[in-house]
């Protein structure tokens, strides 16, 4: 559409003001300063994603060199035959703690690293919606991750795999499971909180005009993968409160003889294990889809079919857990299922990569050590990805089940679908955040070695699986035929080792003032390389209207009007850091939103919760009780004081004739959706369990067993009409306070407290006056699990409704500014929805199989 | 916008809002456009479910039976339900199995709405594959074994 003379004519071409330089002068002043990351000891207190983002991916990457480094241990155990070098203890710890850190400290966080690092940018955004968010998540990480491998040192390290199958992993002694089990727990919220963070990011802070349609495929990648974490992390948590039940208490889930099943574990286990193999390729995959158009020099060829593609791969990903249980003796009919689901996701896989080809083959390529680790890594995740179709063949998996054939495999399919992706991803984007260039010399070199010693370790692994080679073993004996093949596995390793520390080095180098890297260095189009040559801590010196996918190659004029300040929110005026919040779909701007400054708050929350976890783990319960306490207090302080601020103005203008309020609730705000999104991840949680109930239903004979209490109708009934009556009052109460009926919103919001709670006792009368006692049996067990849930929730509504009847009388929340009352009604919807199918299947199923004869 | 269009931030922003007065308003469904995986998603498990229940019913190296058909309608459901999706999508957005990106250069109306369709219609596409594959093992089993 064609702007007409008239509307030409209305609108200057250069608001006055812009064209001042003192004045965007003044702007980049007051905008540096709040910006500012603070000064001494403070600096700890940085919530930016700039700060946030490098720490988080500094982490990553030091406990990615301790995991390698047990690996290299690994290896030269292995590297001959009847080998002593460490013992068969150590040995155990060595594998489980590599496999355990590979994936949980590095694989995904580094996931979360990096996208809260340059999401941002990408999206023009100043920074992401809940900063002290990604600060509260880097520190559990950070936390969580020191605790689970610091215990090796203390000959305590979890030993029994890196998936913790029972019987062995509930019945040894010693705290390594425990630690596994918690640590992980902890580092899990860590992650979910990052999920949370960055769908919010890209559904909501992209900036004016950046259509669905316009977005950067790593935000839609992000945005995927966000969704996927929401469904494939709850389920191992839910798996992991069973497990340290059993561990703990001696609730039997997995226990054979008293009603339980190891395979449920397994189920659960790999409900989330699978999907997290994609969870891991996709944002990686996703950095090699932001630099192949640069280096082909056009625009990518086929920007829905990665869309549709990245979709599709990350829904079949969540039908293939079983094909790592194929050896279980499932009946063949649903090894079938999952081998075809598993042959499927081959489809949209494969489309990424040749859309990825087809935009190299239009384009002009430039060679550039991005481009080399890009193409390595396509070579290394086509191996892998063929083996992979091989192993999802039931027959051809049957022979080659746990033995080096699938360590190889797996190994192809993390290094070219992560690793190498990612160094080329830090080569390419090193420039954005630091401002200077990774040596090319350096970067060839590690290339090269790193491409060559991972092929030479893993390529024979193939063939020493095949010769029968069992994974896990400590060492093997002289006359297999092993001896070489593994001694080459070993020299590889260690040319790997090498290759990966010249590029640590050239990362950690200090770098001359020569180095500093131009503006926009590989004369890319999207819209990050917008940024000045000197990264500024303001992210975006004005918040960009797009109209394009790469506007730095479309507009000739689009850096220099955003150098000077043209577009949205140029200056800081009130002194607040500011972002633009916008529609989901077509990126029209809702709110001018007051981002989160530097806070010690998110830091001291993640210590308090860590320590619940640690302590937990050693039962030290008076510890863990006062820990808790501690960190519902800072969280309780963070929320108060931290968050939906009233303004002092209604709205304000943003720029370019636009105006946008400064207060928002429900569906247009940033922490409606993040509550929404949350709480999708705790039903995913919840569905676990449930899940655990059907399963010991459908292994079962008769079940509940014969002879065992079962909670009866009456009092899960109760607890149904109870829960509806909570629900139905904080729904009213709610639009009550909205039509400023404040009186009537809180004897509605106090019944709904009352009822609430009284829920939930009345759902745990049922058992407890039956007499269930959950050591007996996996039934009483799963029912007073999903008891304990039901009242966790309920007490978590509960304090919220006090903290919204609180904020009523406090006048923090009114009829107009109504934002914890609306994300608390999020949270009751879902936790009224879990309540009623908990009490539905407690009064329901055991009344129907007790009467059966 | 074209190439020789002004692409001065005022007018860029004068043209986004014309965009909203304009475009014809989407219900912002976004999630639609995945219905053909989730069609995929809920046949799976309810496959899943047929083979596992029946297989602990009956015990190993049982006859399939009852179980085959069970997955027969429930594919036979799931291709309807996936038709009736490719029909929706027709009528809400035109469905296209092309997106012409090679020539990408406009943001319209036109062009958002036939990204979405072009997703849309093609998630159906790997849905249809998808459903089939898994249908394929009740064809070729005959018992629980």
């Amino acid at each position: 559409m064609t702007p007409t003379d008239e509307t030409r004519a209305a609108a200057p071409a250069h608001p006055d003001c812009q064209d001042d330089p003192a004045l965007r002068a003044a702007q980049e002043a007051r905008l540096r300063e709040v910006w500012a990351a603070p000064p001494g000891w403070r600096y700890w207190t940085a919530v930016n994603n700039t700060e946030v983002g490098r720490w988080y991916t500094a982490s990553a990457i030091f406990f990615m060199l301790f995991a390698g480094a047990l690996a290299l241990i690994v290896r030269a155990q292995l590297a001959v035959p009847e080998n002593d070098l460490v013992s068969p203890e150590f040995y155990n710890q060595a594998f489980t703690l590599h496999g355990t850190a590979m994936m949980f400290l590095f694989a995904v966080p580094i996931f979360e690293a990096v996208a809260i690092l340059i999401l941002p940018s990408l999206l023009g955004a100043r920074d992401l919606p809940f900063p002290r968010l990604s600060a509260f998540g880097f520190w559990c990480y950070l936390i969580g991750g020191i605790f689970v491998c610091g215990s090796i040192f203390f000959d305590a390290a979890p030993d029994a795999g890196w998936f913790m199958y029972p019987p062995l992993a509930t019945v040894q002694g010693g705290i390594g499971a425990d630690i596994w089990l918690l640590g992980l727990s902890f580092i899990e919220v860590a992650s979910i909180a990052a999920a949370v963070e960055l769908i919010v990011g890209v559904l909501k802070c992209r900036p004016p005009g950046m259509r669905m349609n316009l977005t950067p495929l790593y935000a839609w990648y992000v945005l995927i993968v966000g969704a996927m974490i929401l469904f494939a992390f709850p389920p191992l948590i839910a798996g992991d409160i069973l497990f340290e039940l059993e561990r703990m208490f001696d609730w039997p889930f997995f226990d054979p003889e008293r009603g339980g099943d190891p395979l449920l574990w397994q189920h659960l286990f790999w409900i989330f294990g699978h999907p997290e193999v994609y969870i891991i390729f996709l944002p990686s995959i996703a950095l090699l889809a932001m630099m192949i158009p640069t280096f082909a020099g056009r625009p990518i060829a086929g920007y829905s079919w990665i869309v549709l593609s990245a979709m599709g791969t990350g829904f079949i990903s969540f039908g293939l857990w079983a094909h790592h249980m194929f050896t279980t003796g499932l009946p063949s009919i649903s090894l079938g299922f999952f081998s075809a689901a598993s042959e499927a996701v081959a489809i949209p896989t494969g489309i990424q990569i040749f859309v990825f080809i087809a935009t190299l083959m239009l384009g002009t390529v430039k060679r550039s050590v991005p481009m080399l680790w890009s193409m390595g890594a396509l070579a290394i995740f086509v191996m892998g990805g063929l083996t992979g179709v091989m192993v999802a063949v039931a027959p051809f998996d049957f022979q080659a089940h746990d033995s080096y054939f699938v360590v190889a495999h797996l190994h192809f399919t993390l290094f070219g679908g992560m690793l190498f992706p990612l160094v080329a991803g830090i080569h390419y984007y090193h420039p954005l955040i630091t401002g200077k260039m990774l040596s090319r010399r350096l970067g060839i070199w590690s290339f090269w070695l790193c491409f060559l010693g991972f092929v030479v370790c893993f390529l024979p692994m193939h063939l020493t699986g095949l010769r029968g080679m069992p994974r896990r073993v400590w060492t093997y004996p002289d006359d297999l035929g092993w001896n070489t093949l593994n001694l080459v596995s070993s020299v590889g390793a260690f040319v790997f080792a090498l290759g990966f520390l010249v590029f640590i080095w050239d990362l950690a180098r200090p770098k001359r003032e020569a180095e500093r890297a131009p503006r926009n260095p590989w004369k890319a189009g999207a819209l990050e390389w917008l940024q000045e040559a000197r990264p500024e801590s303001w992210g975006v010196r004005s918040i960009p209207q797009v109209s394009s996918r790469y506007p730095l190659w479309d507009d000739p004029e689009f850096v220099k009007n955003y150098d000077e300040g043209r577009f949205y929110l140029p200056d800081a005026e009130e002194g607040r850091r500011e972002g633009l919040v916008t529609s989901v779909l077509d990126a029209e701007p809702e709110q001018v939103l007051r981002i989160a400054g530097p806070s010690v708050l998110p830091l001291l929350s993640a210590i308090a919760l860590g320590g619940v976890f640690i302590f937990v783990t050693f039962h030290w319960w008076w510890l863990t009780g006062i820990s808790a306490a501690a960190a519902l207090a800072a969280i309780l302080v963070w929320v108060w004081t931290g968050t939906a601020e009233h303004p002092e103005k209604e709205t304000k203008p943003i720029g370019l004739g636009r105006e946008a309020p400064l207060y928002v609730s429900g569906p247009k705000s940033t922490g409606w959706w993040a509550m929404f999104i949350t709480m999708l991840g705790d039903l995913t949680a919840f569905l676990g369990l449930i899940f655990g109930l059907f399963f010991f239903l459908t292994v079962h004979e008769r079940f509940p067993p014969p002879g065992l209490p079962v909670p009866g109708f009456e009092w899960p009934a109760a607890a149904l009409g109870l829960t509806v009556v909570s629900w139905l009052a904080t729904w009213g109460g709610r639009r009550a306070n909205a039509a400023g009926h404040v009186g009537a919103f809180r004897a509605l919001l106090a019944l709904a407290l009352v009822a609430g709670i009284a829920a939930a006792a009345a759902l745990g009368a049922g058992p407890w006056l039956a007499g269930m006692d959950p050591t007996v049996h996996s039934w009483p067990a799963i029912v007073w699990t999903l008891v304990a849930w039901s009242a966790a929730h309920a007490a978590v509504g509960a304090i919220m409704q006090v903290f919204c009847l609180v904020a009523s009388f406090a006048g923090r929340l009114t009829p107009r500014c109504d934002a914890d009352i609306r994300n608390t009604e999020v949270f009751i919807h879902f936790h009224a929805f879990a309540a009623i199918l908990t009490a539905v299947a407690l009064a329901a199923f055991p009344e129907a199989a007790e009467l059966k004869p | 916008m074209t190439d020789e269009q002004p692409q001065e931030p005022k007018a860029a922003a004068r043209r986004d809002r014309q965009f909203h007065g304009e475009a014809a308003r989407q219900a912002p469904a976004l999630w639609r456009i995945v219905t053909g995986p989730i069609i995929w998603g809920a046949h799976f498990l309810v496959c899943y479910w047929i083979g596992a229940a029946w297989c602990a019913h009956v015990g190993p190296g049982a006859p399939l039976g009852p179980a085959r058909w069970a997955v027969a309608g429930a594919t036979v459901l799931a291709l309807l339900a996936l038709a009736l999706a490719v029909r929706s999508i027709g009528r809400r957005r035109g469905l296209s199995v092309e997106d012409d990106d090679l020539v990408f250069r406009a943001d319209t109306a036109e062009e958002r709405r036939r990204f979405l369709a072009h997703v849309a219609t093609l998630l159906c596409i790997v849905s249809l594959a998808a459903i089939l594959f898994t249908a394929l093992p009740a064809v070729l089993l005959e018992t629980c074994r």
